[in-house]
């Protein structure tokens, strides 16, 4: 009975963390794509820390560090830190 | 016993499954400290995975640092289906398409020998216009940026600014009457397209066809006031 319930719970979790894992990727896709159409540089993002809804602070690889968020006016702002 | 071997299944299947998931990603966990050498798959690594339309904005605030990467996932982009299936009938007529092999209309002939059939329909091939990629109009473009996978929802929303932006020039140029768009607003207009595109080409590749054809078709629209003041 433990041996089924320990093995239900760690298929439960391997499927979250491959979700979950999808999904942070799909963000620094969307953040990359972001920042670029800002015309700023960055080749790809490695880290992106959600400090909100729709407020992020991207790491990109080559060193660059944005803080993305939508302004009140719904606009998206990148900017450089 | 025989739901433990379920069981046992379920966790090969899962960790196939996600291994699939990131199979190329070997170095994600080492990209959360840019100190580190990156792995060189990832460097040339096209971005070809989807972006789920809604993701984080509708994900709750999570303050941990989240790891990414560009691996391509195993759930490509849906191809759609072109536009003119999904256009209105009567809201344009269809055009030919250009890599079909069949000759669009042959010349009327009163009895075309089967030996001159290469012959016709070169010379119809040479005589089609050019423009023979079908079009979008502009509420089909919106929707289908709307729906695409392509372009996350960051991006979109970007995108949307940028395009509000380039409307409102042409609002303000237009208030002006016998007013015409300088270079500049074409430039921009250019620029704005090759953005989308950019995002679209390898995630996308129907719509951005669609979109590139329609290039000319849309500025049609926008520089001219009477057409423009309709949108």
């Amino acid at each position: 009975m433990a041996l089924r319930i320990s093995a239900l719970m760690l298929t439960t979790t391997l499927l979250l963390s491959g979700a979950a894992l999808a999904d942070d990727s799909a963000v620094g896709k969307d953040l990359k794509a972001t920042i670029a159409l800002q015309g700023m540089p960055c080749d790809q993002v490695v880290t992106a820390k959600q400090n909100g809804d729709s407020d992020y602070t991207a790491a990109c690889k080559d060193g660059n560090r944005y803080h993305v968020f939508v302004n009140a006016q719904g606009r998206v702002i990148v900017q450089k830190l | 016993m025989c739901r433990l071997a379920i069981a046992g299944f379920l966790v090969v299947f899962s960790v196939s499954g996600c291994s699939a998931m990131k199979g190329s990603d070997a170095g994600a966990a080492r990209e959360t400290h840019p100190s580190l050498p990156p792995a060189p798959p990832s460097d040339t690594a096209p971005d070809r995975e989807p972006v789920p339309a809604m993701a984080p904005v509708a994900a709750a605030p999570r303050p941990s640092t989240l790891p990414v990467s560009s691996a391509p996932s195993s759930n490509p982009a849906k191809p759609k289906p072109p536009t003119v299936a999904r256009a209105a009938p009567a809201a344009r007529p269809r055009v030919a398409q250009p890599k079909s092999p069949k000759p669009s209309v042959p010349p009327p002939q009163p009895t075309p020998p089967p030996a001159s059939s290469p012959a016709t329909s070169s010379t119809s091939a040479a005589s089609t216009p050019p423009r023979s990629l079908p079009t979008l109009n502009l509420h089909d473009l919106e929707q289908r940026l709307r729906e695409t996978r392509a372009i996350g929802v960051f991006a979109k929303l970007s995108l949307k600014n940028q395009v509000d932006d380039l409307l409102s020039a042409f609002r303000e140029l237009y208030r002006v009457p016998n007013k015409r768009p300088p270079a500049e607003l074409r430039q921009r207009y250019d620029l704005l397209l090759l953005k989308v595109l950019s995002l679209l080409q390898d995630s996308d590749p129907p719509l951005a066809t669609a979109i590139a054809s329609s290039k000319e078709a849309i500025w049609s629209i926008l520089a001219d006031p009477d057409k423009f003041s309709k949108i």
